[in-house]
């Protein structure tokens, strides 16, 4: 009975708030009251991911949720998540655009590359540009070398700052993963917020080496990439969840008198497709039907929010 | 290597003493919210890795991180708007992180638990000394953050290890949450002969299964829910059962869901022959009035 080395019983982080120092313990429920422009009472975020899925990726350490799923060469995957880029994003543009709901298009940088003509299409659709890293074959993680996880973020600035110049302020770290440091090249890289970390419903400050990033509310739970392709759950079942976010923070943001934000984390290949996109249209028709709700880009909310509680 | 756990008879499901609750009720409800932290930067056990990415795993701990900031306070006004206490499954280390959550708890009168330190400390390896050293330090905690004693105890991530209960059993907790076999509580086995007593605790109707392993939408998890409660409470009346429902507010607790969950509740309260519990107060009722019967019973070959 040799047991557990005696370091195992060692909690060096265990006393009052968290066990690292990006941000203090807080409670939603205790946070100000933040008021959203015109009073309403939802702001709601389309945050989109505009995803580029390399054939070759690494399948190791972490495959990206949406990443290849069959042998190299998998034309079915590629071509399947491409279809996106080409396709269902025109189809959500156009949706989205009718009923004048905002986007926010999170963009593997490498695309600006390869599809110069849709980073001009989200420019001229009013949406605002972030950068979800190279592209989903650079997942940031603890086993990346510092020099090359510097590299990715620095080459992936360049490419989205080179077409939307200043307009780059979003940042979100692909599949939700992070090295210890990515925040801190984030910040260096002159970002303004992120929104890898989905464990609030509102905005808050993250501490950075290189200054403070605003940390926005994107949901990896209730994402239709988790549940109409992770989880195999019917179309409805997604939009159905939304809906139901929706009363709930509506009902807190009546009951609290401040405003709460709903975020759409969508995806192209998947909303886009045609047997979807009606759901999609009639899911924003009924978040717009219960009224008070201000549609918004990432860096209207968080400006909105520093300078209420920041 | 066991071949079973070998901490119970065999005691099957007909003609089994008859348990009964106070006033009636057919079903003792309880409501098991797990209460956890999961470390940043925890060390490996060399049977469970604590994330599945490399360390930081901001996808997991961050999901996890929600429940602790949002998600419980959300889960603790629904329950406490239908009159349910919860019996906290709690990683003591949450009194020293986040002593509101500790606070909240108390104030509405909810049992308190031990889940171990920390979600990310399985049990899986340790001797028996250093399994004691942990349950006494635990109970410790809980002592000194809410005045209570710790009766119950699941181990973290059931990571349990072949001799916990019978550690648990020689430390004095009454309940143990970590066999999954009887819709009643049953007298467990332990070698020494101490007293123990299993309740039930739930993966059928738990969310983290069904939630993310079994990809269930929250208006069928509700209805999951209230047919479990169904069946328990038909056959209450012949023997009386328990239904635990286990909650993690990093799931739960997510607007979404949040309905769901209320939904469940209204269901369950709307029915009169029911006993709203704590794991405490059931433990004690089974052991007071009907752990002897049960175990004469095993003792008589179970006629």
């Amino acid at each position: 009975m040799s047991g557990l080395p005696a370091d195992y019983f060692v909690y060096p982080r265990r006393g009052r708030g968290m066990d690292h120092d990006r941000y203090p313990f807080r409670i939603l429920p205790r946070t100000a009251p933040v008021q959203w422009p015109g009073g309403a009472r939802i702001a709601l975020w389309v945050a989109v991911h505009v995803g580029h899925f390399p054939m070759d990726m690494p399948l190791k350490p972490i495959v990206a949720p949406g990443g290849m799923e069959r042998p190299y060469p998998s034309f079915w995957d590629f071509t399947q998540r491409d279809y996106g880029n080409r396709i269902g994003i025109y189809r959500m543009m156009r949706a989205m655009a009718a009923r004048g709901v905002a986007g926010t298009a999170l963009i593997s940088a490498q695309l600006a590359q390869e599809y110069p003509a849709l980073m001009d299409d989200i420019a001229a659709a009013g949406w605002e540009p972030a950068c979800a890293g190279l592209d989903m074959g650079h997942i940031h993680h603890g086993g990346v070398a510092e020099a090359d996880e510097r590299a990715w973020v620095t080459e992936a600035t360049a490419l989205l700052r080179g077409r939307f110049g200043a307009a780059l302020r979003g940042w979100h770290s692909p599949a939700h993963s992070e090295s210890h440091r990515t925040p801190d090249l984030v910040a260096e890289a002159g970002y303004a917020w992120t929104s890898g970390w989905a464990n609030d419903d509102m905005p808050y400050a993250f501490a950075t080496d290189a200054g403070t990033l605003t940390a926005m509310p994107l949901s990896q739970d209730l994402a239709d990439q988790r549940m109409l392709h992770q989880q195999n759950m019917p179309t409805e079942a997604f939009t159905n969840a939304v809906l139901a976010a929706h009363a709930a923070l509506d009902a807190e943001a009546e009951a609290t008198g401040g405003g709460r934000i709903l975020t759409l984390s969508v995806t192209p290949w998947l909303m886009g497709q045609p047997h979807r996109i009606r759901a999609f249209g009639q899911m924003l028709d009924a978040i717009l039907a219960r009224g008070s709700v201000w549609s918004a880009s990432g860096s209207e909310i968080t400006a909105a929010w520093k300078a209420q509680a920041g | 290597m066991l071949k079973t756990p070998g901490h119970y008879a065999y005691m099957p499901w007909r003609r089994r003493p008859r348990i009964t609750w106070p006033n009636g009720a057919r079903v003792a409800f309880w409501v098991a919210p797990n209460i956890e932290h999961y470390e940043y930067d925890p060390p490996p056990n060399a049977r469970r890795m604590p994330w599945p990415r490399p360390v930081p795993d901001v996808s997991g701990y961050s999901w996890r991180d929600y429940g602790n900031r949002a998600g419980f306070w959300r889960m603790a006004d629904v329950m406490a708007r239908h009159g349910v206490r919860g019996s906290v499954s709690l990683n003591v280390a949450v009194c020293d992180h986040y002593p509101e959550i500790i606070e909240r708890c108390c104030a509405l009168d909810w049992e308190l638990f031990s889940h171990g330190t920390y979600n990310t400390r399985y049990f899986y390896g340790m001797s028996e000394d250093q399994q004691r050293e942990v349950i006494r330090e635990n109970r410790e905690t809980i002592l000194r953050a809410s005045g209570q004693a710790m009766d119950g105890w699941l181990t973290p991530a059931i990571s349990n290890d072949e001799t916990t209960q019978h550690i648990l059993a020689e430390e004095g907790v009454l309940y143990t949450l970590d066999l999954l076999h009887d819709d009643q509580p049953t007298p467990i086995t332990t070698r020494g002969g101490q007293r123990l007593v299993s309740i039930p605790y739930s993966l059928e109707v738990n969310d983290v299964p069904l939630l993310v392993m079994r990809n269930t939408p929250p208006e069928r998890y509700a209805e999951i829910c209230k047919a479990q409660f169904d069946t328990l409470y038909e056959e209450g009346a012949e023997s009386a059962t328990v239904m635990c429902l286990p909650l993690h507010p990093f799931l739960i607790g997510q607007p979404h869901r949040i309905a769901a969950l209320e939904e469940v509740l209204r269901h369950v309260t709307g029915h009169d022959k029911v006993w709203l519990a704590t794991g405490r107060e059931i433990a004690k009722h089974y052991i007071d009035h009907h752990l002897a019967a049960h175990e004469a019973w095993i003792a008589e070959g179970t006629p």
